[in-house]
């Protein structure tokens, strides 16, 4: 049950990047929802479950991109990995906490996907990267958490999301 | 007892109805009391309104919790309307390009809406609604009323990926349109508002507000779509050539609908270009939405059918 409501919730995050976000987008750049809920979740719930979720996540994001079909798969499973690893290190009551999380989990995964970009020959010069796409983006995700983080923390505690995988 | 009575009968035999005016002790009596009259009517209402008051009060909660929802429902219709007034415009403008624009450059054209975005922000692609059901096929030229959009990249039965101009992976083989200088524009990561045009000839005279037009080289593109118009250049860090800022005619983050040419036949006649409607018509260079003459003579046949 836990595992088909974390797809949906996914799935739900990806319809709206590719349709509502773009008229809430700044100059030319929307949060990263996706990334958002695997960080959520990673951070709730320790490395395996947020390396797993984080690849399904990707793979949701590069079937709709439809271009580079692992990149984000493997960015946002190593960035779910590692957000994972702080599940028992961090205290998880604090929202700025997981503002910070999901500013340097999105700033991972877009610099992530950078360099696989331009591995696959995607050369996009260093600073309009950082400036036009890789910070705009972590900044505007990571403002959008505390509208989102309480609530996935109670329902991870005693909501539907409380159950095991 | 029999005198009043014998009184009594006289009297309303004498003031029966149709007599022509009141008795003297009538009149006084009305007169007199007329003020006062209209003092007691008019508390008379003001009393009946108070005591009314709770009983109008719960109707006029219940009238109020009516009106309000019909307030809200006309709201949703007026929203409606303005929604449909929108659209109306933009497929009128669509329309327009269709019957004026189109004949005469000889594009035949399929309007399609657009159906979603790319999720990520590193790449500029939107998903329209025809397919290769509809004759979509990679390559095809997307346009709207404003000028050039991009190219399909890939399709499905019922979908087609359009590459916008705005990705950094789009190259579009352009010219000033003025003075033919030729260059490459390309998109620039997550920035709709602006594309670069790059690989222009040292020497070139590119100044602020010049149109540039697709050339056709290459024939992925027709020639002479309007692309946007130049802001400002400098040289490219290799020293070997210039470079542009170029301000898109098209309203990227505003495409709803836009039109693919699925094919180019000869134009209908060369001096029906000056017969071109707004904004593929004549008109200042440096507003977005709004295109000189974008084709020259002869410019439109220089691109094959597909």
């Amino acid at each position: 049950m836990r595992l088909y409501l974390l797809l949906f919730l996914l799935l739900a995050a990806l319809f709206l990047q590719v349709t509502l976000l773009n008229l809430l987008s700044v100059f030319g750049v929307k949060p990263d929802l996706v990334l958002i809920t695997v960080v959520f979740n990673a951070f709730l719930r320790g490395p395996r479950e947020g390396a797993l979720l984080g690849f399904l996540g990707g793979l949701f994001v590069d079937l709709a991109t439809g271009s580079y079909v692992g990149m984000n798969s493997l960015s946002m499973m190593s960035v779910g990995y590692l957000v994972g690893l702080t599940e028992s290190k961090l205290y998880k009551d604090s929202s700025l906490m997981v503002v910070f999380l999901v500013w340097l989990s999105s700033f991972a995964a877009q610099f992530s996907n950078y360099i696989l970009l331009w591995l696959m020959e995607v050369y996009i010069a260093p600073g309009v990267a950082l400036l036009n796409v890789i910070i705009p983006t972590a900044t505007y995700t990571a403002l959008l958490v505390p509208l989102s983080y309480r609530r996935f923390y109670r329902s991870n505690h005693e909501g539907w999301l409380c159950s095991k995988l | 007892m029999a005198l009043i009575i014998i009184f009594s009968l006289a009297l309303m035999h004498y003031t029966k109805f149709g007599r022509a005016g009141a008795s003297p002790m009538e009149s006084v009596l009305k007169d007199f009391l007329a003020p006062a009259q209209g003092l007691a009517m008019n508390l008379g209402h003001r009393l009946r309104g108070l005591v009314s008051l709770p009983f109008d009060l719960f109707n006029a909660a219940d009238e109020n919790q009516l009106m309000k929802k019909q307030i809200i429902e006309l709201e949703g219709r007026m929203r409606q309307y303005e929604e449909l007034r929108a659209e109306n415009e933009r497929l009128k403008k669509l329309l327009d390009f269709k019957t004026g624009v189109a004949p005469v450059k000889g594009y035949e054209l399929v309007a399609a809406a657009v159906i979603g975005r790319d999720p990520g922000n590193w790449f500029g692609t939107i998903t329209i609604n025809k397919g290769s059901g509809e004759g979509m096929i990679p390559n095809m030229t997307v346009i709207n009323e404003q000028g050039l959009v991009g190219r399909i990249v890939s399709v499905t039965r019922n979908t087609a990926e359009v590459l916008l101009i705005t990705d950094s992976r789009s190259g579009v083989a352009a010219l000033v349109q003025e003075n033919r200088v030729p260059g490459m524009v390309e998109g620039v990561a997550s920035s709709p508002g602006q594309v670069r045009m790059v690989h222009i000839p040292i020497g070139s005279d590119v100044s602020r507000g010049q149109a540039v037009v697709t050339s056709g080289f290459g024939s992925l593109y027709p020639k002479g779509i309007p692309i946007g118009w130049t802001l400002e250049s400098d040289k490219e860090p290799s020293g070997l050539f210039n470079r542009a800022v170029i301000v898109p005619y098209v309203d990227f983050n505003r495409l709803e609908e836009v039109m693919v040419i699925t094919g180019v036949r000869t134009p209908r006649s060369v001096t029906g270009e000056s017969g071109i409607p707004h904004p593929w018509g004549e008109g200042k260079a440096d507003v977005r939405g709004r295109s000189p003459g974008a084709v020259r003579a002869g410019e439109a046949g220089g691109v094959v059918g597909r």
